[in-house]
C-alpha cells in the first residue's frame, strides 16, 4: 500500500536523465526530472521528492550551491546523492560538504544505485520519524508550559492570599517555581490579634508536591480560625498526609503563633532548618526542628514538641525553607547555614535585615543554574499591627434568644479542648456582624482564667516575667495531667434587643476562687505581663461581674444597636 | 560511582552505600539495590561513608525502604554519616523511626 518513492533526477544532459529515469521506473519509483540546480530547487519547494539523485556541473545553478539551497530552506531532510564524472578527491569532498548525502562517480553500477537508494531512504524514514516525534514534542511542552503557568498562577491564589498585607509585620519571599514545588506560606490572625503562620515544604518537586499542599490550607484555615490550637491543627494535618502521600513523601513544617497578649512566641518546628529569633541584631535564640516532618507517622497532639520565647516589640523570627540552604553556586557549594548566620550578623540594622539575607544568597548562586526554590519569612513583632481582609463574615442577622450549658469535668478539660466547638456553635446559632472574633476572645480568656487560677490554682504573679511565663506554661501543663477533680460550667445566653443582642457568658469553676476586688485596675497602670486578660475582657464587654468566693463570672458582650446605646 | 548493595551473611544484614550525591536521580537505583534482596528479622543498613549529599527525596527513599524492612520483620541502620548528614537526618528527626550509628 506504499506509495512510490518519488526521485528527482538533476542533469543537464537528456541522455542521462533518460537513462536514469528507464532504470528507476523500472524498478517501480515516481521520476521527476530537472535540468539544472534552479529548477530543482523549484521543483522540491512544489513537489513531494523524497530522494534527490543530483550532477555537479550544470548551467544556471551547479549541484553544490542547489544542494546548499535545498538543505537550508527545506524544513524535513531529503537524501541527496551526487552522480558526478568527477573523480578529484577534493571535489568529491565538497559535494558532501555543501550538503550531499552521498557520491557515485560514473559510471556507476545499476546496483550499486539501487543499494544507495535504499540505504537512504532508510535514513530519510528514520529521519521523518524524529522530526515528527520532534515535532509532537514541542507541541506537546508548549501545551505543558501554558498549563504550568495557567497552573501557577492559580495556585498562588489558592495557597498564598492571605498575607494579611503590609502592616502585618509578616514578609516574605518566594520564587515563583517554589509554589508550584510544595512551599507553601499560611497566615491567619488569632485570637490574641497576632499571626499564626504555617511555613512548609514538600519532599519532591512539582505537581505532586503542590497538590498535596491544597488540602492543607483547608485544615489550617478552617482550623484556625475555629480557634483550634495549632498542636490539634497539625495533628489534625499530620493524619490527613499520613492517610494522603505515598511513603516517601512528607511535608517539613514549622508552626509559628505569636500571642500579643502576652507577647510569647510559641514555634513547633517540624523537619525545617533552623528558626533565628533576632533581637537588635542578634540571634537570641535558634528553634531547632524537634519533631519528625508531616505525613510520615500518625501522631496525637501530645507527641508535638513546642518551643516558646518572649517577644519584645522590635524582635524578628526568620523562617526559610531547606532551599535556601541548599541554594548552590557555579562550583557546586551549598549556601549553608553559617553563610545565613553571617548575613544576619552584618545586616546594618533591623529593616535591612530579610533583604540582606535573600540578597546574599542571590549574589552567591549569580553565576550557578537558577535556583529556584527560596522561601524565606520575617515575622515582625510590632507594637502597632494592622491586617487587611479580616475574616469577619457577613451574615444576614437573624437575632434569636436562645441559651446553651456545657460542663466538663476535669477529664474532659484534661483530653479535650471545648473552645472550638463551643464558638461553632455560638456561629451557628448567632450571627454577630464583626464581633465573632470578639467573642472568642472573651470566651477564650473567661475560660483560660477559669482553668488556671480555678480548677488548676496557678499562680498568675509566676507571669511576671517572661521566664516565668514558660514556667508558668509548664506547670500548667503538668497540673492539667496530675489534677484528680475539679469542673467548669459554661452557660451561654443570648437575648435580642432592637436589630442587635447582648450575650450573657456565665462561667462556674469548682476552684477556691480570688480576691476580686482588687480587679478594677484599669488597662493603662497594668504593664506586667500577667493580669492582660482580665482588663482586656472588660474593654470588650459590657459588663464582667465577679461573684461568690471569686470563682463565678459573668460578662455581658452587646453587639448591633444595643452595643452602641449601651455606650453612650 | 554507582549504588552497591552486598549481602553480608554473618550479619544478616545487605549493606547499601550511596557514593556520592544521594538525591532523587539515585531513586531507581536505590530501590533496584533491595528490590531482589529481601532480608528476613535482619538489618537494611545504609552506609553513608561516601555519601556527600542527601536531599529530602533521599530521606523518602530511606522511607521508602523502611517500610520495606517493617515487613521483613528488619530494621534500618543508616551509618557513617558525616557531620553534615547527620545534622540534615537530625533536623528531620530520623533518629525516631532508624537507628542512626
Amino acid at each position: 500500500m506504499n506509495e512510490p518513492l518519488t526521485l528527482l533526477v538533476v542533469d543537464d544532459d537528456i541522455t542521462n536523465r533518460m537513462v536514469l529515469r528507464a532504470l528507476l521506473k523500472a524498478d517501480g519509483y515516481q521520476v521527476f526530472e530537472a535540468e539544472n540546480g534552479q529548477q530543482a530547487v523549484d521543483t522540491v519547494s512544489k513537489k513531494q521528492i523524497d530522494i534527490i539523485l543530483m550532477d555537479v556541473m550544470m548551467p544556471v545553478l551547479d549541484g553544490y550551491q542547489a544542494a546548499q539551497i535545498i538543505k537550508s530552506e527545506i524544513e524535513y531532510f531529503i537524501p541527496i546523492i551526487f552522480l558526478t564524472a568527477i573523480t578529484d578527491e577534493a571535489l568529491l569532498a565538497k559535494c558532501l560538504a555543501s550538503g550531499g548525502d552521498d557520491v557515485l562517480t560514473k559510471p556507476y553500477s545499476h546496483v550499486l544505485l539501487r543499494a544507495k537508494i535504499d540505504s537512504m531512504n532508510r535514513i530519510r524514514i528514520l529521519n521523518r520519524k524524529i522530526e515528527q516525534q520532534n515535532n509532537e514534542l514541542n507541541k506537546h511542552n508548549t501545551r505543558i508550559q501554558q498549563e504550568i503557568n495557567v497552573a501557577k498562577k492559580v495556585f498562588a491564589n489558592i495557597l498564598n492570599h492571605d498575607m494579611r498585607g503590609s502592616k502585618s509585620g509578616l514578609r516574605y519571599s518566594m520564587s515563583p517555581m517554589s509554589v508550584f514545588n510544595g512551599d507553601v506560606i499560611f497566615s491567619d490572625v488569632n485570637q490574641s490579634n497576632g499571626l499564626d503562620v504555617l511555613i512548609s515544604d514538600f519532599t519532591g518537586h512539582g505537581l505532586s508536591a503542590a497538590i498535596s499542599s491544597i488540602p492543607m490550607a483547608d485544615i489550617f484555615y478552617a482550623m484556625t480560625r475555629k480557634g483550634f490550637s495549632f498542636k490539634e491543627t497539625l495533628t489534625e494535618a499530620n493524619n490527613k498526609l499520613v492517610k494522603m502521600l505515598p511513603t516517601q513523601m512528607f511535608m517539613s513544617a514549622a508552626f509559628i503563633s505569636v500571642d500579643r497578649l502576652n507577647n510569647v512566641l510559641s514555634v513547633v518546628n517540624a523537619g525545617l532548618p533552623d528558626l533565628y529569633l533576632i533581637r537588635d541584631g542578634e540571634i537570641i535564640k535558634t528553634f531547632k526542628s524537634k519533631n519528625l516532618p508531616l505525613g510520615i507517622i500518625s501522631v496525637t497532639a501530645d507527641t508535638f514538641e513546642m518551643d516558646m520565647a518572649s517577644l519584645h516589640y522590635g524582635d524578628r523570627l526568620l523562617a526559610a525553607t531547606d532551599g535556601i540552604m541548599e541554594a548552590e553556586n557555579a562550583d557546586g557549594e551549598f549556601y549553608g547555614v553559617a553563610r545565613i548566620i553571617d548575613s544576619i550578623n552584618s545586616a546594618e540594622n533591623a529593616d535591612s535585615l530579610f533583604n540582606k539575607v535573600l540578597n546574599d544568597c542571590m549574589a552567591f548562586t549569580h553565576n550557578a543554574q537558577q535556583s529556584d526554590d527560596i522561601t524565606l519569612i520575617e515575622l515582625h513583632h510590632k507594637k502597632d499591627i494592622d491586617y487587611e481582609n479580616k475574616n469577619d463574615v457577613a451574615v444576614v442577622n437573624t437575632p434569636s434568644n436562645w441559651s446553651m450549658q456545657f460542663s466538663l469535668d476535669v477529664d474532659s478539660l484534661r483530653k479535650f479542648d471545648i473552645l472550638p466547638y463551643i464558638m461553632q456553635g455560638v456561629n451557628g446559632l448567632q450571627s454577630i456582624p464583626n464581633g465573632r472574633s470578639t467573642v472568642q476572645t472573651i470566651l477564650a480568656e473567661i475560660f483560660s482564667n477559669s482553668l488556671d487560677h480555678g480548677v488548676l490554682s496557678l499562680d498568675s504573679s509566676l507571669k511576671n516575667d517572661a521566664g516565668g511565663y514558660l514556667q508558668f506554661y509548664q506547670q500548667k501543663t503538668e497540673r492539667l495531667n496530675s489534677v484528680e477533680e475539679g469542673n467548669i460550667q459554661i452557660t451561654l445566653s443570648h437575648e435580642q434587643r432592637g436589630d442587635g443582642g447582648v450575650l450573657t457568658i456565665h462561667v462556674v469553676d469548682s476552684g477556691d476562687g480570688f480576691d476580686y476586688t482588687a480587679m478594677n485596675e484599669s488597662l493603662e497602670s497594668n504593664t506586667g505581663l500577667h493580669g492582660r486578660g482580665l482588663p482586656l475582657i472588660k474593654t470588650l464587654c459590657q459588663d464582667v461581674c465577679y461573684m461568690g468566693k471569686g470563682n463565678v463570672v459573668v460578662a455581658t458582650y452587646a453587639w448591633g444597636s444595643e452595643a452602641i446605646s449601651a455606650d453612650s | 560511582m554507582s549504588i552497591t548493595a552486598n549481602i553480608n551473611d554473618e550479619k544478616n544484614a545487605l549493606v547499601i552505600t550511596v557514593p556520592g550525591r544521594f538525591d532523587f536521580s539515585k531513586h531507581n537505583e536505590f530501590r533496584k539495590a533491595y528490590k531482589d534482596k529481601q532480608i528476613e528479622s535482619g538489618v537494611y543498613e545504609i552506609d553513608l561513608h561516601s555519601t556527600e549529599y542527601l536531599d529530602s527525596s533521599a530521606l523518602g527513599m530511606m522511607l521508602l525502604l523502611k517500610e520495606v524492612a517493617d515487613s521483613n520483620s528488619s530494621v534500618v541502620k543508616i551509618t557513617h554519616a558525616n557531620d553534615e548528614l547527620r545534622e540534615i537526618l537530625r533536623i528531620a528527626s530520623f533518629e525516631k523511626l532508624f537507628v542512626i550509628e
